[in-house]
């Protein structure tokens, strides 16, 4: 009896077994619980997302779906809150599904919960108006804080009458899903690592006639510049002082600027993975190619998105707050990108820019600082670039917009930063009211 | 009705959180009384040596030997390791058998073989080590089973069986408010049948003198669950389901009953034998093919699983008392039993069952020999038989290609795993309520996806729960195991266990895409009628385990040694004592 008793215990082994099954389990389900629970709820779960002042851009009682009563608004805020098909796949609808849904691991799902956005729908609605039908994306946060106040991509859809043929792009939220050829933009970048690098930038002089011959071949700028000092080839945008520039850093350090600045980093909204931007040299490309991409023309591609975070980061004292569309509970956590002192640099420079370059009509009222871009894509036509931010506590606000193939910077996205600074401007005594 | 507009509120919020805390306090007041209790052995008879020490005979088939395994350990150089067999047969007589010893074994200084017949005062010599052998008498008897304790003392069942009933009652409140208004009456009917079927057991173990009732609070607590998933799933099945219930407890008191006596339970194993291969079979010859694999049978309107009744049948065979543990032939005849029923399930396609059997096979027939050859050996015939299995049936293969990868094809090969999972994992702890799941429209998902439908509606935590109770089963099983009378009781109760363990973690896992999809049922728990036949009639070789003082219906008092020539004037359990006369016995009988 007893052998047989002691081998009764093989039987607990099946038990153990069970039991490390069921561990494996919980653990799984603690994982990825959320993901399973809401997986096969359909295009349209229950619940209702808003902006940050309140204002509704989806409802749903788990059947049928509605959306802002406007339809500028849902427009303009297509990729922000996503379709009831999926198509867009960063949208709040897909990616924020398990806090819309209300999922906890203790007590499952829970519908009808409300998810509040940090974007204010009437600014993209102003964005998407200014965009007025050309392709392109615009991004307007507080660097302070990090909450992304307005973020736009067209072409885009209207959310309750899906078209049955969309144009070439609709599905791609541009600002956070897509990265172009940068132009002068660029320059910000490549500014940081020459700050950082090049002991002697601010008394040296910069000359400019007009073009300059790398190894037998020109490199052309956008005029004639003559002699000037850091500070004033940024206000001119001049090529053959960046290209200098460039060929004096060497590729190596133009990396290691690209990817410590998040440009090549991959970064992440909120858990979605951003779009990295690249930049691609090889010693074949010679000189001309090295000036080129540290002019932001080349193979160097960049998304909206993590140029609007680095430019927060040169506004908020080389620090950022990583952007949310969901907001930060507590402000905690900042990311160091580049030093205090190479920020408040930059941070002047781009001020300067605007008073010496593009002119004060460029934003009537404000103290804005600023870089444009005009990026030659190579089929002859321009990507139209601007970002910047404004000096003022009270709207402390960093922004990019992008106009694909509109032709130059100033002109063609300027307009668009200025409508959607002068509306968040005017807007924001609303949303101190309703952050309180 | 109109002044009571919100009560739906109240209670399906409130039901939800008692729930849970029901069928834990169920759960852990079974475990208290079944793991914490003391267990005292059972004494049937003394050797005593020449120093006058009596070493106590605690069980009917006991191993004298110098070994420290050995039941009756003598200590003696000249005594083998394992000397001899002592055995008492149901009716009380005792018998020695050498086991081949060095020294040889000497019944009243002659040499005894098998089978020596011995009784009270009778010298028995192990090699040098001279003992005589005593048996108790009644009085004696009686004296040293007052001083065993009793279950009940410490938890009482009355009081497990109350909360249980309220389990039900709040589950059966909360289909008032989901169910629909035709279903209704039916579903609190069955409800209420299933709280008169246990208390009525209660009552009549209570009548018997029996006070062990664990291993059936818990196997009521699944077969509650079981009902919830009924009324959920197919409301319109709620008689049929309650039927199979009463036949089910029927079943077990009937097998129960059955197995009380050793002698007969030994003469019919080869019955059950044969019955395991015709029914076998008969399903080869005349099964119908459901879902993949050809296990069913009609008969007389009538739809069964035969290979759920083959479990029954294949554990009473496989057990074996101590004598046979010892002749390798009984083993390879074991075997062989079983590779014709493992062969024949693979051949139906019944994949599940194949493996449950097997995985039972390895538990008994390492119980049987304590072999880890023979296990192994085993085992590598079984992978073999595997892959042959794989390369036949496309449709097996199939599924272990999804193992694992259940959510890379949601629409086809992992259509229920991940219905399961999504569904599990909405209900967090405490579950979406009884009847306001989704999952319960999906095809099988009162079958295979059981555990993922109650985690759904009930919660992990009961669902969980229900798992643990019977992980409990079995480690009772195996507790009990140090006092068993018989080998036979045993092993299986171990197998019984082991079954049942194994069926669920094939359900649950497999339905979870932890393990390959087998779609077994969840012992109990799942739907199906035959299913639920054979886990009440396994139940009953749990119980006949426990040799606790007056606990299980299925271990008979042995109050008087009854002599051979008595036996004809007297019932055989009477013993001329009112207080301990067995009432049940001849209700039973």
């Amino acid at each position: 009896m007893k052998k047989v008793q002691r081998r009764a215990g093989s039987a607990l082994l099946i038990a153990l077994l069970l039991m490390a099954g069921l561990a494996l389990y919980l653990v799984r389900l603690a994982d990825d619980g959320g993901a399973w629970a809401t997986y096969f709820t359909g295009g349209s779960p229950a619940g209702q997302i808003v902006d940050r002042n309140g204002a509704l851009l989806y409802s749903s009682d788990g059947q049928s779906a509605s959306f802002a009563a406007d339809e500028a608004v849902r427009r303009a805020c297509y990729h922000v809150t996503g379709d009831t098909r999926g198509n867009v796949a960063t949208g709040a609808l897909s990616q924020f599904r398990d806090s819309l849904m209300g999922y906890s691991f203790v007590s499952g799902t829970s519908s009808g919960k409300t998810l509040r956005l940090t974007v204010d729908s009437s600014l993209n609605a102003v964005a998407y108006e200014a965009l007025a039908g050309r392709d392109g994306a615009a991004i307007l946060l507080d660097y302070t804080t990090g909450e992304i106040l307005c973020m736009v991509s067209t072409p885009a859809d209207d959310p309750q009458n899906p078209s049955a043929e969309p144009a070439d792009g609709t599905y791609i939220n541009k600002a956070i899903g897509a990265s172009f050829v940068p132009g002068s933009v660029y320059k910000l970048v490549t500014l940081a690592a020459a700050i950082d690098n090049i002991p002697d930038l601010f008394e040296r002089s910069f000359w400019c006639g007009g073009s300059a011959q790398l190894q037998g071949i020109t490199l052309q700028c956008t005029g004639s510049h003559g002699s000037q000092t850091i500070e004033q080839a940024l206000a001119n945008s001049c090529n053959c002082a960046f290209g200098e520039i460039a060929l004096e850093l060497g590729y190596d350090v133009l990396l290691e600027y690209a990817e410590k600045l998040g440009i090549t980093a991959q970064l992440e909204l909120d858990g979605m993975e951003v779009r990295r931007g690249s930049l691609d040299w090889e010693s074949e490309d010679m000189d001309i190619g090295l000036a080129w991409t540290g002019i932001g023309q080349h193979n160097d591609l960049v998304c909206p998105y993590a140029l609007v975070r680095y430019v927060a980061a040169v506004a908020n004292g080389g620090s950022v707050y990583e952007p949310t569309l969901l907001g930060h509970g507590e402000l905690d956590r900042q990311t160091e990108l580049l030093s205090a002192g190479t920020a408040s640099k930059i941070a002047s420079m781009m001020d300067y820019n605007v008073e010496a370059a593009y002119g004060e009509g460029t934003f009537p009222g404000l103290d804005a600082a600023a870089k444009t871009g005009t990026a030659e894509v190579g089929d002859g036509t321009s990507h139209a670039w601007m970002t910047g931010f404004l000096n003022d506590p009270e709207h402390p606000y960093a922004f990019v917009v992008l106009v694909e193939h509109a032709g130059g910077g100033r002109v063609n996205a300027g307009p668009v930063a200025n409508a959607l600074l002068q509306a968040a401007v005017a807007a924001s005594p609303a949303q101190a009211d309703a952050a309180q | 009705m109109e002044n009571l507009p919100d009560m739906t509120g109240y209670i399906m919020q409130g039901s939800k959180y008692i729930l849970p805390a029901l069928a834990l306090w169920v759960l852990l007041r079974c475990l208290r009384s079944m793991l914490r209790e003391r267990y005292e052995p059972e004494t049937w008879a003394y050797l005593v040596d020449l120093n006058g020490t009596e070493h106590p005979v605690n069980h009917w088939e006991c191993i004298v030997g110098r070994s420290r395994s050995a039941d009756i350990v003598l200590d003696d150089p000249t005594v083998s390791r394992m000397h001899a067999s002592l055995q008492r047969d149901g009716d009380g007589d005792w018998t020695l058998t050498d086991l081949r010893s060095r020294g040889g074994t000497y019944v009243n200084g002659e040499e005894a073989g098998a089978w020596e017949s011995v009784g009270d005062g009778d010298e028995i010599d192990f090699a040098a080590e001279a003992t005589a052998f005593r048996e108790i008498s009644g009085a004696e008897r009686e004296r040293l089973e007052r001083r065993r304790s009793a279950p009940g003392r410490s938890v009482g069942p009355g009081v497990t069986l109350l909360i249980l009933s309220l389990f039900q009652a709040f589950l059966a409140l909360e289909f008032t408010v989901t169910a629909d208004g035709e279903h209704l009456y039916s579903i609190c009917l069955a409800f209420f049948a299933l709280m008169a079927a246990e208390w009525f057991c209660y009552l009549f173990m209570r009548t018997l003198g029996r006070t062990g009732f664990e291993p059936e609070t818990l196997a009521f607590f699944l077969t509650t669950l079981g009902l919830e998933v009924c009324a959920t799933s197919t409301p319109e099945d709620m008689f049929k389901e309650v039927v199979l219930i009463l036949a089910g407890v029927a079943l077990f008191f009937f097998l129960g009953w059955w197995l009380r006596d050793l002698e007969r339970v030994k003469r019919t194993r080869w019955l059950a034998a044969a019955a395991a291969l015709g029914l076998l079979a008969l399903n080869l010859a005349m099964g119908e093919v459901r879902g993949g694999s050809m296990n069913w049978l009609e008969l007389g309107g009538f739809t069964i699983q035969p290979s759920e009744l083959v479990k029954v049948c294949y554990i009473y065979a496989g057990a074996a008392t101590l004598d046979r543990l010892f002749a390798r032939r009984n083993l390879f005849g074991y075997i062989a039993f079983s590779a014709v029923c493992v062969c024949a399930l693979a051949l139906m396609g019944d994949f599940g069952t194949a493996v449950i059997f097997f995985a039972t096979f390895l538990v008994v027939s390492f119980l049987r020999s304590g072999s880890f050859a023979t296990v192994l050996l085993a085992v590598s015939g079984a992978g073999l038989a595997g892959f042959l299995v794989l390369s036949v049936k496309p449709y097996i293969a199939q599924r272990f290609a999804t193992w694992g990868h259940a959510w890379e094809d949601v629409w086809d090969a992992g259509f229920q795993q991940t219905r399961a999972m999504s569904a599990a994992a909405s209900g967090g702890l405490f579950g979406q309520g009884a009847g306001e799941g989704w999952l319960k429209d999906i095809v099988a998902a009162n079958t295979d996806m059981v555990f993922a439908l109650l985690s759904e509606e009930l919660g992990l935590i009961i669902a969980v729960t229900a798992m643990l109770a019977v992980i409990a089963l079995a480690l009772f099983a195996v507790r009990n195991a140090a006092q068993g009378r018989s080998t036979f009781y045993v092993i299986a109760g171990c197998a019984a266990v082991s079954l049942m363990m194994v069926q669920m973690g094939l359900n649950v896992f497999g339905s979870l895409d932890i393990l390959p999809f087998t779609g077994v049922t969840f012992p109990f728990v799942s739907k199906g009628g035959t299913s639920l036949l054979s886990c009440w009639m396994l139940l009953a070789f749990v119980k006949a385990t426990d040799t606790r003082r007056d606990a299980s219906f299925v271990v008979r008092r042995e109050r008087r040694r009854v002599r051979a020539d008595e036996r004809e004037a007297y019932p055989e359990d009477y013993d001329g004592d009112g207080d301990y006369y067995d009432e049940g016995e001849e209700e039973l009988r």
